[in-house]
């Protein structure tokens, strides 16, 4: 795959609700120690780690990260073959860089690019 | 909310003025007019007062609640970001605002999917003025 999906995103209206719950169902555990207090859920060797954050507006759902080697350029691709910019490039405090983009049935797809 | 009871009023009835909503709602045009353009905040409490005599129901009241309270959210975070020495922490935001770390955090959200607000590096975080949105 050219550009992997690296994340996932649980987008809830009461994340420590949804820790607990996949801490109890799933064994999941929570680490929020970072500058947003972001509860990243590291992923144990297998598979692709994620979070939970607090959603905005509208209705709770999983957003999926693809990794981009450039977030802007991924935009302006985006935005060429129809799709919506529903975040631009943001800088986390981390140094990770992240934007959010819409295909063309709305689906939100998270776009990253890890600090280098 | 109250823009769109307005636009709906009018709709059905083209001669129905600011003037007159403001004498359905028992404040005065001006302060309505500064509302109805975003100008001035109107309290969870008074929004609710507000749209109670509308005529609305519970469900309404609190959408309407909720949407006050997050705008006075946004507009308290973007003031604190745009003190000098802001540092980019949403638990030091949270206890300077007095609010929960998840509130804060979808306010963040809201104002940068907005273009309210970017995050211009890891420790940098500028308000957006509205003319360059």
């Amino acid at each position: 795959m050219a550009h992997p999906v690296v994340r996932w995103q649980a987008l809830v209206r009461d994340p420590d609700q949804a820790a607990s719950f996949y801490a109890a169902t799933f064994g999941w555990s929570v680490d929020d120690r970072n500058a947003l207090g972001y509860r990243a859920i590291p992923s144990a060797g297998r598979g692709i780690g994620g979070g939970i954050w607090p959603i905005p507006d509208g209705q709770p759902m999983v957003q999926l990260f693809v990794e981009v080697p450039d977030v802007e350029a991924a935009l302006a691709a985006a935005s060429a073959h129809g799709g919506q910019i529903v975040m631009p490039r943001q800088v986390l405090p981390d140094g990770d860089e992240m934007a959010v983009v819409a295909g063309p049935e709305g689906i939100a797809w998270g776009l990253m690019r890890p600090r280098a | 909310m109250l823009r769109e009871e307005f636009e709906r009023r009018r709709r059905s009835n083209p001669r129905f003025s600011l003037r007159a909503f403001a004498l359905v709602l028992g404040i005065d045009s001006a302060s309505l007019s500064q509302v109805l353009r975003g100008r001035r905040a109107v309290s969870p409490r008074a929004a609710a007062a507000l749209i109670g005599r509308l005529g609305l129901g519970v469900a309404e009241i609190d959408a309407a609640a909720n949407e006050s309270l997050r705008s006075s959210h946004e507009r308290r975070l973007l003031r604190q970001i745009a003190v000098p020495g802001f540092v980019p922490n949403t638990r030091r935001l949270a206890r300077r605002l007095r609010l929960r770390g998840d509130d804060v955090n979808a306010a963040l959200t809201r104002l940068l999917r907005s273009g309210r607000l970017t995050m211009l590096s890891p420790a940098r975080w500028a308000v957006v003025p509205e003319e360059r949105r």
